[in-house]
């Protein structure tokens, strides 16, 4: 095999197959296997059906995700869209009570997500000294804000027209509609991250954004459009969350910003900026699912398995800096 | 023989327990065995839920079922829509709830009734179209009165006075506060009280002492606050007497958390409250429960059952459309009866 310039390519395939398991990604699909596996021995009624059936509410967690690892590959962090999904809803369930038809309701849901995403980036892009921690934090507070005065006392709508609603969380057999729309979204977002100059410049900001500025990468343009992308996705999540709630109330998407960071955080992307996989995010948004379900199953309680969940996230973060330490102390011991 | 021992023995020390006298004969408990029950509440770390959960608990494992305890992660209908789909993967057998948004659970419970389930809700409802029955406290329109008369003789007829509630979504708690209103709006002698702000918060122990702290802050005037939820009345109790605050404090509360604040004197912040029994609550909704998966009930008006020990009880129209079960009127605790009720719950 080896080539007139001497290098070789035998051994190639070995060290990639190598990587592919080692990588966090490799580690994360041993960890999915092993949560199923650990859920099915929990509990008989751990089955694909009804593992399916409990999904859509998580799933519409998981559309927030895709656009989080952007953002937090730029090193940027957005807690938003929680409160975005709960003011598109809101607005969404107001406009189809007060006569809206259908597809107008779905159009203006995806719009109020891509306004707040906007005005997220706008902010953040004109005023590029604030930290996007504290403007999504304020952001996300005047978001809920407006949510709660559109829906006045009582902080709770009820779609009259649940029934056209109703339609979307339905099923090709007994894999939900929302699956399918899941996974096609996360390739694409895996798909431009991975494999287009676009994708590359998110890394390239998130590992030095003034190297990149220098570099011809017009940075703020790409932190707009992502942000602008992370409204759309929320006013999407809140769709499929209409469609499971018949509805919309203050609390409605309360936390989403924080689970969607700790799936994607678990799935090996830095908060740092710079590093992470579409892939590994979304095994381990599915990880987490099918934890919370196949406990939920087996009675754990709920506060003890957002305690499972906190300390597997630790874990997760502590594991490359363990690795390094013991790798580092190799070194120093062979030096000696 | 055994079970049937042990569940004489269980409903005895019930009775005893809660001073009931009239107990007559023994009471025919129903037969649940085999099948499972679930119970949801409202939140995780509420005293009040956690007496309703061991009452529906007693009452299932003395008929012979199994009892499934669930308390959503967070007290949102959100979190309540997970627990449910949950159960209905477990193929339970009845789902009782109490709901934390009267509406967002219907699309889960619909899937829970097309699976067989038997769904009721008890102490905060969901819409009539997701329930077969509701469990009841006690009818909205006598809390309504039976607060405003409180607020009305604690503030000495006139003067300001604030409302300190749950999540603004609270159903059950919606609709005392508006039947408070309508109280006040119906009868003159109420013209002189000014209703001031309803202020949420939202049954966290923190939130409602900031949101007591901000009415102090806001209202100088103001005489009375009436929580009409446990976690709210403590916290507020606890603002005023630590800082002498002449406003005085009604509501809804646990007798064994209100306990150091009930008195009649200056030193205490609350001269009186009212609650119902939640373990009595949380009984009724598991006999409601059982008797429904028995078949014995369908959940229509009209139809009456035997909750054991509890005596008869009879399904009423109820004005959402649907029907309730009402457990019965609200027991005031003073001076005179805290101590004594707080060594119940």
């Amino acid at each position: 095999m080896a080539g007139k310039s001497g290098r070789t390519i035998s051994a190639a395939p070995e060290k990639a197959w190598k990587t592919t398991i080692f990588s966090w990604e490799g580690i994360m699909v041993c960890i999915f296997l092993a949560v199923n596996i650990l859920c099915m021995c929990l509990s008989p009624n751990y089955q694909l059906k009804n593992v399916l059936r409990e999904m859509p509410k998580y799933l519409a967690e998981i559309f927030l995700m895709f656009p989080m690892v952007y953002i937090l590959i730029l090193g940027d962090i957005d807690l938003t869209v929680g409160a975005t999904v709960c003011l598109a809803a809101s607005l969404g369930c107001l406009a189809s009570n007060a006569g809206l038809p259908m597809i107008l309701v779905l159009v203006l849901m995806l719009v109020v997500g891509t306004v707040c995403g906007f005005v997220n980036g706008l902010v953040l892009t004109k005023f590029t000294e604030l930290p996007p921690m504290i403007v999504t934090l304020a952001t996300q507070i005047i978001f809920r804000g407006i949510a709660e005065i559109a829906l006045g006392s009582g902080g709770s709508v009820s779609l009259a027209d649940y029934k056209s609603f109703k339609v979307l969380a339905g099923k090709v057999g007994i894999v939900p509609y929302i699956f399918f729309l899941v996974i096609i979204i996360g390739i694409i977002f895996a798909v431009v991250l991975a494999k287009t100059t676009f994708g590359r410049k998110l890394y390239a900001i998130g590992s030095n954004s003034v190297a990149a500025e220098y570099a011809g990468i017009h940075v703020q343009k790409i932190r707009l459009i992502v942000f602008t992308i992370t409204g759309l996705m929320a006013g999407l999540g809140a769709i499929f969350l209409t469609s499971v709630l018949y509805g919309a109330n203050t609390t409605t998407g309360q936390g989403f910003e924080l689970d969607v960071i700790a799936m994607a955080v678990f799935g090996g992307v830095s908060t740092a900026g710079g590093k992470g996989k579409m892939a590994g995010a979304m095994i381990s948004a599915f990880t987490i699912v099918c934890l919370r379900i196949g406990l939920g199953l087996v009675n754990v309680n709920a506060q003890v398995i957002l305690i499972i969940l906190g300390v597997l996230l630790i874990l997760a973060v502590m594991l490359p800096n363990i690795v390094t330490m013991v790798k580092n102390q190799k070194k120093t011991a062979a030096r000696r | 023989m055994k079970r049937k021992m042990l569940s004489a023995v269980l409903c005895a020390a019930m009775v005893l327990s809660m001073g009931v006298s009239a107990f007559a004969e023994e009471a025919s408990l129903p037969d649940a065995s085999g099948k499972t029950f679930a119970i949801v509440t409202k939140s995780a770390g509420n005293p009040f839920n956690e007496r309703e959960e061991s009452g529906f608990q007693e009452v299932i494992e003395a008929c012979g079922g199994t009892a499934i305890i669930k308390q959503p992660e967070a007290a949102t209908a959100d979190a309540q829509v997970s627990v449910i789909q949950s159960l209905i993967s477990q193929g339970v057998d009845s789902i009782s709830i109490a709901a934390n948004d009267e509406n967002a659970l219907q699309a889960a419970l619909e899937e829970a009734t097309d699976e067989g389930i038997k769904v009721s809700s008890f102490d905060s409802k969901v819409n009539a179209d997701s329930r077969l029955t509701f469990v009841n406290q006690a009818g909205v329109s006598e809390i309504g009165v039976t607060l405003m008369e409180a607020v009305y003789d604690i503030a000495g007829g006139e003067g300001q006075w604030a409302i300190l509630s749950a999540t603004s979504q609270a159903a059950n708690q919606n609709a005392w506060i508006e039947a408070m209103k309508a109280t006040m709006e119906a009868d003159e002698k109420y013209a002189n009280l000014e209703l001031v702000e309803v202020a949420y918060g939202d049954d966290e122990l923190q939130k409602s002492t900031d949101q007591t702290q901000a009415l102090l802050d806001k209202y100088p005037d103001l005489k009375v606050i009436c929580a009409p939820t446990t976690v709210g009345i403590n916290a507020a109790a606890k603002v005023l007497q630590d800082k002498n605050s002449s406003v005085k404090l009604t509501g809804l509360g646990l007798p064994s958390e209100m306990k150091e604040y009930i008195g009649d004197d200056d030193a205490h912040s609350c001269p009186y409250m009212y609650l119902w029994n939640p373990i009595d609550l949380g009984r009724l909704a598991a006999y409601t429960a059982i008797a429904l998966v028995n078949g014995d009930i369908t959940g229509a008006a009209g139809e009456s059952f035997e909750a054991g020990e509890m005596g008869t009880f009879e399904i009423v129209e109820s004005d959402d459309g649907g029907t309730e079960i009402i457990l019965g009127a609200p027991f005031k605790f003073d001076a005179s009866n805290i101590e004594e009720w707080a060594e119940v719950y």
